[in-house]
Parts: structure tokens; C-alpha cells; sequence
């Protein structure tokens, strides 16, 4: 049983793609497709872009698999390439322009349990379409830290910002977000 | 210091963590698709051995020509270091009878 699970271990399926085998990266896409695909849906507009910022996560997995030296568990290794391949996605399109279509959505902070799936996915949009408005940084930062629940040193080792940076950022991060719901929910 | 917005922020992140679109429709032969993705990629490069194999010839007559200017333009050296060396000597001696030193 331990012979079947040491090799198809990642560190395995790294080697067999480094010696060429495609198939064992392929098999690493599908351990970790989940973990990426579910990061990248913090972040992603629409199937399109989810697509795109996912297929861009693993080729420049597979690009610089040889510069991973094990230290860290590959599935890290995997999320800070995912993290900050995220960031260039927003910052790609901090030049857009947002409009807002808050009559999409309506919210209100209910106990009700049954109306709870829908209560969250109501959420989701409302916080979708609030932090376009933070800038590529600011969304990253909270993003990470509010929804995905990592802490400060997490957040700041998978940015690759300091700690004080990250605090700072999700510090500002908040306020932005608290006027603009203010906004929201005035009308 | 938490206020009433602070709270109301909570509990919207709250609400939404839980929350990931569906993406298991995406996530269905995506292997396939990046793998495709990838051999695209491979077919647009061009590998470096081949790009080197492909300057070859251009290397070559490079390498020729400096060959031949170096042998049309520079004077035959003597193997012979004493000879090189009297042979200089002789040049500066008839140069500073010559020039009456």
C-alpha cells in the first residue's frame, strides 16, 4: 500500500514529468486541479477568464518545475504561482472600467436556513462587485485573508509582500470596501 | 476600533466564504485541454539546438573569412624566436644608421 502511494506521490509524478512523461503532469493537474480552479474563482469575471487564468497557472507550473526543490509541499508551491498569477490577471484589468449594477443584486442579511445557498451566493456577488472597486493589491490581500482565511504570515509569504505590507493593504482594503457598501446599501 | 460596518462586513465575508461557483464543469477534461495547449506551444518554438544548427553555415563562412584576412594582411611569422629576435634587431640597427643615432 505504501509502494502504490510513494509512487504516485507528487515528488514522483515531478520527476516522471521532468524525465519527460506529460502523462504524469497531467496527473498532477487532476490532484490539484480543485485547489486552483477554486483560488482562481475568488478572482476570475467568467468561465472564460477562469479558464485562461488556470491554464496560465499550470504551464508556468510546468515551465519552472524544475526550479522546485521540495522544501515546501508542492501544493504551496502550486498556490504562490496561483496567488500571483491572480494579481496579474487584476492588474490586467485595473484600467477597465467599472459599473456597478447593484439592481442585480439584492441582499439582506437573513438567519433563515433554507434560504441560506442562495443568501451566500447573493454574498459572493455583492463582494464580487464591491472589491472591483479595490485596486489589484487591495483585492488580492482581502481576498486571501477574508475569504480564503489565511493568516498574515500566509498571506505575506504567498505575496511575497511583508507582513506590515500585507496589514497595511488589508487595513485600507476594508475601509474601501466598508464606503463603498455604505453606498449600497443607502440606496 | 469595530463599529456597525466593521460587523456588517463580517458577516458578508462570512456569508460568501463558504460560496465557490461551480467550476466542476470547467474542470472536466482540463487535463485534455492544457495538454493540447501545450503541445501548441512546443510546435511555436523553435529549440535552441535548432536555431544554433540553423546559423551553422553562417558561422562557418565567418570563421573562413577572418581566416583569410588574418593570412593576406598579416606578415609570416617566423617560428624561430632567436630569429625573430635578430631579425629585429637587424631592422634597428640599419633604422638608427639611417637616421645618423
Amino acid at each position: 500500500m505504501d509502494d502504490v502511494k510513494l509512487e504516485f506521490s507528487d515528488e514522483c509524478l515531478i520527476t516522471a514529468t521532468l524525465a519527460g512523461d506529460d502523462e504524469a503532469f497531467a496527473r498532477l493537474i487532476s490532484r490539484h486541479k480543485r485547489r486552483v480552479f477554486g483560488l482562481a474563482s475568488r478572482f476570475a469575471r467568467d468561465n472564460d477568464e477562469l479558464e485562461d487564468i488556470c491554464q496560465e497557472i499550470f504551464i508556468k507550473a510546468y515551465e519552472n518545475l524544475g526550479k522546485f526543490r521540495g522544501e515546501a509541499p508542492f501544493e504551496h508551491w502550486l498556490t504562490k504561482i496561483s496567488v500571483r498569477t491572480c494579481h496579474d490577471a487584476l492588474r490586467g484589468r485595473r484600467h477597465e472600467k467599472h459599473n456597478l449594477a447593484w439592481d442585480d443584486v439584492s441582499y439582506e442579511i437573513k438567519d433563515n436556513a433554507e434560504t441560506a445557498r442562495s443568501e451566500a451566493r447573493q454574498a459572493r456577488e455583492l463582494l464580487n462587485l464591491a472589491m472591483g472597486f479595490l485596486t489589484p493589491d487591495e483585492r488580492l490581500v482581502i481576498t486571501l485573508m477574508e475569504l480564503e482565511e489565511m493568516t498574515l504570515r500566509e498571506t505575506a509569504e504567498l505575496t511575497g509582500w511583508s507582513e506590515a505590507n500585507v496589514k497595511v493593504r488589508a487595513y485600507r482594503a476594508r475601509q474601501a470596501l466598508k464606503k463603498i457598501l455604505e453606498k449600497y446599501y443607502a440606496q | 476600533m469595530h463599529n456597525d460596518h466593521d460587523e456588517r462586513l463580517d458577516a458578508l465575508f462570512a456569508k460568501a466564504r463558504p460560496d465557490l461557483p461551480d467550476t466542476s464543469g470547467l474542470e472536466t477534461h482540463f487535463e485534455t485541454r492544457f495538454m493540447a495547449r501545450l503541445a501548441e506551444r512546443r510546435a511555436k518554438m523553435v529549440p535552441w539546438q535548432m536555431l544554433v544548427w540553423r546559423m551553422l553555415p553562417g558561422f562557418a563562412v565567418l570563421a573562413a573569412i577572418m581566416l583569410i584576412c588574418s593570412l593576406s594582411l598579416n606578415p609570416t611569422r617566423s617560428s624561430d624566436p632567436f630569429a625573430a629576435i635578430t631579425n629585429s634587431h637587424d631592422e634597428q640597427m640599419a633604422k638608427n644608421y639611417l637616421l645618423g643615432e
